[in-house]
């Protein structure tokens, strides 16, 4: 129990944030712009990721907590911290980590004009909600909690591993609008999630005429879980066996699903452009290797009831445990089902309106970049909005940024973001060509970086591509 | 711009990210994380009428009554590790005019004994129930002890009875497990 927690603990803020790849989104020096908005506008003429290593992207985050709030150095106790924490933490504080390996992706431009790409990544996705109540109950016990009825309805978590196939198109419509969409594919290697549940736990001291001291209730209990791909692992032995076992379906092995990427850029005028996308816009169809459990009921213990039958030598007096045991598991049955079920993706949205200003041509006086007449500038400034579907609604964040072409072979961009995790975090990302090989790495919260224990959310994503630019 | 600025504001950039470091904490605090929770849990119940320290078939007083009952999670591995002291609360309500020893015999899987404990009862009267109240508290070695249990013998002694004896002994328990994991 111990190890759990320190584990869960130390990754608090380590593993990956919220998906958001602020810095990444309409950053068109890097191919893996065109992930986030597939009608972005697409400025070379081919691009190679360079297998394993085209995006390599992590990202976590938390709330409510960091892990310097627990683990700071001082002479208080870490317990007190942590039990500070715990009360101070809200029931809509959460917990994400995200993670994506890009294995391939490609794209050309075709003789009609239309830039196509594809690829295949795989992607690690975990949200939990703080489960306050039930932190409480663990953490204190119910001895100072008589008639306070904790919410197991606070229990709310999904994780999802999985590999994606994709393939998308990408064609500039007029001169000011540019339009794309990505087709995916899922294959579910693992999945689970606990959404929706309900019910209430409550310990009430009872009166005269209770059965015995406490009355131990269970309410309008309603709590589930549906998993895939995890029955089958249960039977296997050791951790090669399972990690195998996984991998083994990632390539069309495990539970498939479709989904769809939309995107546009519209250029207002010359100096103001649009933009927006939506991804994952899809659903898995989980019917292989799914099982779920869930347990709906009222229950109130109220201990064992000794009856002192009168008992012949040898005789054995009734069951009582068994029987306890028995009605509780006939008032709140535990079902195990093995139902297909359709999970819906988080879907996300991207908008940007961007200011450019300053005329970039990478040599010279032709504007060699752009045959089909658009204009790139070399500065520009704008607003960014990001969304992500979560099980308790939506995830926001709001992105200030600066983008510079610095060169024809440099560019950066830099982002200040308000998001649920902090008021405080500036991010900065930079693209070098070097030859053909195309080099970018994208961090958020570089504040933080001085003491990374005090940031709540990290996000880093990084990668090399071969870029052939337009002769 | 020239190659070595540019250059020079990469080689910027990626010291921030060799620099970045965690500070001031200490991870060794870990080792000292213990939950204590503290659990409120009905044990057992009981309601004995009078008439059971009777034989009315035989004519015969019985003059000692027994039930036993399982209590598995007691002897789990982990309330083993976990259970760092157990106060037991036991709360007699006597309407039967006798006083009586009540025991309580704790027994392991092989019906070796582990633990006992027991209390006097006092006396009560059918119209005026009298409460004798009795707490157990076992820590240290003791713990060791009971938590090899997993089941209870209860036994419940009067000194004398007859066949007109009326009232009602009533007990209600409950135990309260103080826990560091």
């Amino acid at each position: 129990m111990r190890n759990f927690l320190t584990i869960t603990l130390s990754l608090w803020g380590f593993i990956a944030v919220s998906q958001n790849k602020q810095i990444l989104y309409g950053f068109d020096a890097v191919p893996q712009s065109l992930m986030l908005n597939p009608g972005s506008e697409v400025t070379h003429k081919k691009h190679y990721g360079i297998p394993f290593l085209s995006q390599i992207h992590v990202n976590g985050g938390s709330t409510g907590v960091s892990v310097f709030d627990i683990f700071k150095e001082g002479n208080d106790n870490i317990n007190d911290r942590i039990t500070q924490q715990i009360f101070e933490m809200k029931n809509t504080d959460f917990f994400t980590a995200t993670q994506q390996l890009e294995l391939i992706n490609f794209g050309w431009r075709a003789k009609n004009e239309i830039y196509f790409s594809g690829g295949i990544y795989q992607e690690f996705d975990f949200i939990s909600y703080f489960p306050r109540d039930l932190a409480i109950l663990a953490w204190e016990g119910n001895r100072d909690y008589m008639d306070y009825e904790f919410d197991l309805g606070e229990l709310s978590t999904t994780g999802d591993f999985m590999t994606v196939y994709h393939f998308g198109i990408n064609k500039q419509i007029t001169d000011k609008l540019t339009v794309g969409a990505r087709l995916k594919l899922y294959s579910s290697m693992f999945s689970y999630r606990s959404v929706n549940n309900s019910g209430t736990f409550v310990t009430t001291l009872g009166d005269e005429d209770s059965a015995n001291i406490y009355e131990h209730t269970i309410k309008n209990a309603d709590v589930s879980v549906e998993t895939s791909g995890y029955a089958s692992l249960r039977e296997l032995d050791g951790a090669s066996q399972v990690t195998s076992k996984i991998l083994g379906r990632a390539f069309f092995g495990g539970n498939l699903g479709v989904g769809v990427d939309v995107g546009f850029t519209y250029r207002l005028s010359e100096a103001w452009t649009l933009s927006a996308s939506a991804q994952d816009v899809g659903a898995i169809f989980h019917s292989k290797d799914v099982e779920s459990y869930s347990a709906k009921g009222n229950y109130t213990l109220n201990g064992i009831n000794l009856i002192f039958p009168p008992l012949n030598q040898g005789d054995s007096t009734f069951p009582y445990y068994d029987d306890l045991e028995d009605e509780i598991e006939r008032e709140i049955p535990i079902d195990t089902l093995h139902n297909s079920y359709t999970q819906f993706r988080p879907v996300k949205l991207n908008a940007a309106l961007s200011f450019g200003f300053g005329r970039f041509n990478a040599s010279g006086d032709c504007d060699c970049l752009n045959m089909d007449g658009g204009t790139q500038h070399k500065q520009e400034v704008g607003l960014q909005f990001y969304s992500i579907f979560r099980p308790k609604g939506p995830q926001m964040a709001g992105t200030f940024f600066y983008h510079r072409r610095v060169t024809d072979y440099l560019s950066a961009k830099a982002t200040y973001t308000v998001d649920s995790y902090s008021f405080s975090n500036v991010g900065l990302g930079v693209s070098a060509d070097i030859g053909k090989v195309n080099f970018y790495i994208a961090a958020d919260n570089l504040i933080k970086y001085n003491n990374l224990a005090k940031a709540k959310s990290v996000s880093l994503q990084l990668g090399f591509n071969i870029i052939i630019d337009e002769e | 711009m020239n190659k070595t600025l540019s250059l020079s504001i990469f080689a910027l950039f990626l010291s921030v990210f060799l620099i970045s470091c965690i500070k001031d904490t200490d991870f060794d605090q870990a080792e000292n994380i213990a939950l204590t929770p503290i659990v409120e849990l009905d044990l057992i119940y009981f309601n004995i009428q009078a008439n059971q320290f009777f034989d009315s078939i035989n004519s015969n007083p019985i003059l000692t009554v027994r039930d036993t009952t399982e209590i598995r999670f007691l002897d789990d591995t982990g309330l083993q590790e976990s259970l760092k002291r157990a106060e037991f609360y036991f709360k007699f309500t006597n309407s039967i005019p006798r006083s009586f020893q009540v025991d309580f015999q704790f027994l392991s899987e092989t019906n070796d004994t582990t633990y006992v404990a027991g209390t006097s009862v006092a006396e009560g009267a059918p119209a005026t129930p009298v409460i004798t109240e009795f707490i157990e508290n076992v820590e240290g070695e003791s713990i060791v002890e009971i938590t090899k249990a997993n089941k209870v013998v209860v036994s419940v002694t009067i000194p004398s009875s007859d066949e007109n004896l009326e009232g009602t002994l009533n007990l209600k328990s409950k135990t309260t497990y103080f826990l560091e994991y």
